[in-house]
């Protein structure tokens, strides 16, 4: 069967800075596709373009040139309400720090989302209860950010993220800010999504453990996809070693 | 090297400062416009003849100097929770604590020395602008007032550069002693408020008591004299202070529990206000108290200078008395409006005013009903006999007489009347007129044509006219006075109330950009500010509207109509009031709210 791609970018270039001051471009022609409930990896070495990349695809930043469609959509050209619509239904943010508001209770963080929507109280209720439990946080709703630990805020931020069943969920170095078994719990709790619920995921990291979680991985060098690799039927152990080879070719 | 790196710090939040320095400047400029009127002590003396006068002038730059210092400890705060962590962040790279003590200290005088000369060439042009308002539109009659006042000048330029001086020291003191740790982490706070309802309800019960015997206190200012004044002030400070804390906090959580809250950014503007609540408390107070204290002026001020008519009724039966009506003046009185005239006839024979009887007793003259003080003018007609008794002693009888003597007055039967020789014989014609505001113009010819035909040897004042001209001048002082207090004092509660606002808004622009990134609509988070901060300047705006409506009882005593120019006194100043939420509203939402994309 012919999976229908949810991403698919084409030729994206990204350069910074105006016309007549100092450029960088740190995009130079992207092209891929992420499939639905892919579980897609981006790695790539400090500077190499990954947060750029990202904030192009969940438009907080705008490309130079080339095209991003999602479901379908070409959303380069969003503005004002289409824009905060697109986010708010189709992609599931989780930041490296976190980003829940201090002033909410994890269970008014999660709702966030879907109240944007307008979505009735009860059905608030009823989806928040939902992923509290897939994520096993019901004890942590009532709980303000600052009485959580770190992986506990990111599982909140996670429950956050796929509450209103977005198109994809994007993380930027989720995991950078956790140590190794909070890390590890909640890529677990993201290929339980993504496995489950068949929502697809982008991940950007440089860490090759937490890459070794993917189903494919795209490296990125100097703002051009160089590498790709697939997991295919390989154990995740496996799978981490092969990522940790491919790095090291890129260092000698 | 570290003088560039701070200025550079500076120059990255140009618009923060630039917020900074407009607040400054406008509490500068209102300061030295009341300053301006308080040390001008020939203003004051020749503009009021109430004694009391000066010591409200003094009472109110007492509590405008405390509001001041409360002002500038904000925008410090402001200032130092910009700076704090470019200045944590110099020390953790190694520069030495007194340097940076030095630089702060210098930064902050220079801004305060800035603000307050800036702030006096305002004040000065906002007195000239005001004035002319005032005197232009409203008919005003005030004497000794300059806009450019130099007492005035030294006060403001001595309390503000006193007070950053100060706050240099404190802020010098401050960031040498802090750990830089926590100088770089001390936006992270958060101070959570979780209360039991028990507390609650007391602080709810308490509160409302306190404004209620603040309240009874002000009603009962007869009996209490000048207890009441400090009495109210005190209860009704505490009382406004744990009604704020509790209702908030209550009305808050109750709402929380509604379909209201899952709605929008609800539940984020809810949240945000009870955060906020602590740190708002003390500042809602003194809000609500100097709003009521404002409009309290104003209102006082408006009714007092709009009683001067009914005050003319009070005093004299008729408007004004014109002796031997020529002409010219027949003219005119025949131009007035809604007029009762009578004319009786005199003879004066040596110094002696003789009237006829009968006159009087077809038509009799009416006499006030009562002399006292705020009496409602009502009149009455008494029978001769009664008459010629009570009248010999009445101002309004033995000011009929002509002007140019002191003559006395007696009544003849109607036939010594007419026997009287080597009498020169007049006439006075009386009218009163129901609208004397209206018609005070042809009021005033008429005054002056009697006065150039019958010169009065002194000012002793009879009719209605005399005493309305009286009080104009006095309760037009009165008014200016109480506009100016007024604008003053809303002018710095609302710039208190901004700033104490925008000092939070740091901490806002995380939140507002993580709305944006899970994808808020700019709408939204628009409504969400200007819910948040409505709140913040409408509480303590209704807060004060009931003050005043209960402290206008105190002036019961004094006026006929307390409550007369209230409603537009509310007006008014709801209408300033709102231009300052505009104001907040905007800065804030440029302050927080982030573009949708990065480089759009
Ligand atoms: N706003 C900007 N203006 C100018 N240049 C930028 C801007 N943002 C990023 N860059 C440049 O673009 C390049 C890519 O940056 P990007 O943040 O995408 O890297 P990254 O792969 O996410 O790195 P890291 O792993 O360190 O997060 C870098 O060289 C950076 O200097
Ligand atoms: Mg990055």
């Amino acid at each position: 069967m012919q999976k229908t791609p949810v991403v698919s970018v084409s030729g994206l270039h990204k350069i910074y800075g105006r016309k007549n001051e100092r450029q960088y471009e740190a995009l130079k022609g992207i092209d891929f596709t992420i499939d639905e409930g892919e579980f897609v990896g981006i790695m790539g070495a400090s500077g190499s373009g990954k947060t750029t990349l990202l904030n192009l695809l969940s438009t907080l930043d705008t490309p130079t040139s080339g095209s991003v469609e999602v479901n379908g959509q070409d959303i380069t050209g969003f503005k004002g309400k289409a824009l905060s619509d697109f986010r708010s239904e189709e992609i599931g943010f989780i930041f490296q720090d976190f980003n829940l508001l201090e002033s909410l209770t994890a269970k008014e963080n999660i709702a966030l989302p879907l109240s944007l929507q307008g979505v009735k109280k009860a059905e608030i209720s009823k989806a928040v209860k939902e992923v509290a439990t897939t994520l096993s946080i019901e004890n942590l709703l009532s709980k303000y950010p600052t009485e959580l630990s770190g992986g506990q805020k990111q599982r909140v931020a996670a429950a956050r993220a796929i509450v209103h069943r977005p198109a994809i969920i994007m993380g930027d170095e989720p995991t950078g800010a956790l140590d190794s078994k909070s890390a590890r719990d909640l890529l677990d709790l993201m290929t339980d999504i993504n496995k489950n619920q068949h929502v697809s995921v982008l991940l950007v990291t440089h860490d090759p453990f937490s890459a070794s979680f993917c189903d494919r991985i795209l490296f990125i060098q100097d703002g051009q996809i160089g590498q790709e690799l697939k997991k295919a039927d390989n154990n995740r152990q496996t799978f981490y070693q092969e990522i940790l080879n491919q790095l090291g070719t890129f260092e000698q | 090297m570290l003088t560039k790196l701070s200025l550079a710090g500076i120059k990255n939040r140009f618009k923060d400062y630039l917020v900074l320095l407009t607040g400054l400047i406008i509490s500068a400029a209102v300061f030295y416009m009341f300053a301006n009127l308080a040390t001008n002590r020939e203003f004051v003396k020749s503009n009021t003849q109430i004694s009391m006068a000066s010591q409200v002038f003094i009472f109110g730059m007492i509590l405008l100097i405390l509001i001041t210092i409360v002002y500038i400890a904000y925008a410090n705060s402001f200032l130092l929770s910009m700076r704090q962590h470019d200045y944590g962040l110099f020390m953790m790279l190694g520069a030495k604590k007194n340097r940076i003590g030095e630089l702060v200290f210098i930064e902050t005088l220079l801004i305060g020395v800035i603000s307050t000369i800036v702030g006096i060439v305002l004040g000065i042009g906002m007195s000239m602008g005001l004035s002319q308002i005032l005197f232009n539109q409203l008919g005003l009659t005030v004497h000794h007032f300059n806009a450019l006042y130099w007492p005035a000048i030294v006060t403001t330029i001595c309390l503000y550069v006193g007070l950053f001086l100060l706050s240099g020291i404190f802020n010098l003191a401050k960031l040498v002693r802090t750990p830089v740790l926590k100088l770089l982490h001390i936006d992270d706070e958060v101070y959570l408020s979780k209360r039991r309802p028990l507390v609650q309800l007391t602080e709810i019960v308490a509160g409302i008591l306190l404004l209620a015997i603040g309240y009874v206190a002000m009603a009962k200012i007869m009996t209490l004299q000048l207890l009441a004044v400090p009495l109210a002030l005190v209860t009704i400070t505490l009382g406004s202070y744990l009604l704020f804390s509790a209702v908030i906090v209550g009305a808050v959580e109750l709402l929380k529990q509604t379909n209201f809250a899952n709605k929008k950014l609800h539940n984020f503007t809810l949240a945000q206000i009870m955060f906020r609540v602590r740190s708002y408390t003390r500042i809602l107070t003194i809000v609500s108290l100097l709003f009521a204290l404002a409009l309290g002026a104003i209102s006082v001020g408006a009714g007092f200078q709009r009683q001067a008519p009914q005050m003319a009724k009070s005093t004299s039966a008729y408007t004004m008395a014109i002796n031997d009506m020529d002409k010219k003046e027949h003219n005119l009185v025949s131009q007035l409006n809604d007029t009762h005239t009578l004319t009786y006839s005199q003879k004066i024979v040596d110094n002696t005013v003789y009237y006829n009887e009968q006159e009087f007793v077809d038509h009799p003259l009416p006499m006030l009903d009562s002399r006292q003080a705020l009496n409602d003018g009502s009149l009455k007609t008494l029978p001769i006999s009664q008459f010629k008794k009570v009248a010999l002693d009445d101002m309004d009888f033995t000011g009929l007489v002509p002007k140019n003597g002191q003559q006395k007055s007696e009544f003849a039967t109607q036939s010594n009347f007419e026997n009287l020789n080597r009498a020169t014989t007049h006439t006075v014609t009386i009218i009163r007129l129901n609208n004397i505001l209206a018609q005070r113009k042809i009021l005033d010819r008429l005054e002056k044509l009697q006065q150039q035909r019958f010169p009065a040897p002194t000012m002793a004042t009879v009719g209605g006219f005399q005493t309305y001209k009286m009080f104009n001048a006095l309760f037009s002082g009165l008014e200016f006075m109480g506009f100016f207090l007024g604008f003053a004092f809303l002018a710095m509660l609302a710039s208190c109330l901004m700033f104490k606002i925008l000092s939070g808004a740091n901490k806002d622009i995380v939140r507002y950009n993580m709305l944006n990134r899970i994808g808020t609509r700019r709408a939204l988070m628009k409504q969400a500010v200007r819910g948040e901060i409505l709140t913040l300047f409408a509480l303590p705006g209704i807060l004060g509207i009931v003050d005043v409506l209960f402290g206008l009882q105190m002036f019961k005593p004094l006026m006929y109509h307390p409550y007369a120019m209230t409603g537009w006194s509310i007006l008014i100043f709801c209408v300033l009031y709102g231009v300052y939420y505009g104001i907040t509203t905007l800065i804030y939402e440029r302050l927080v709210i982030p573009k949708e994309q990065m480089n759009a």
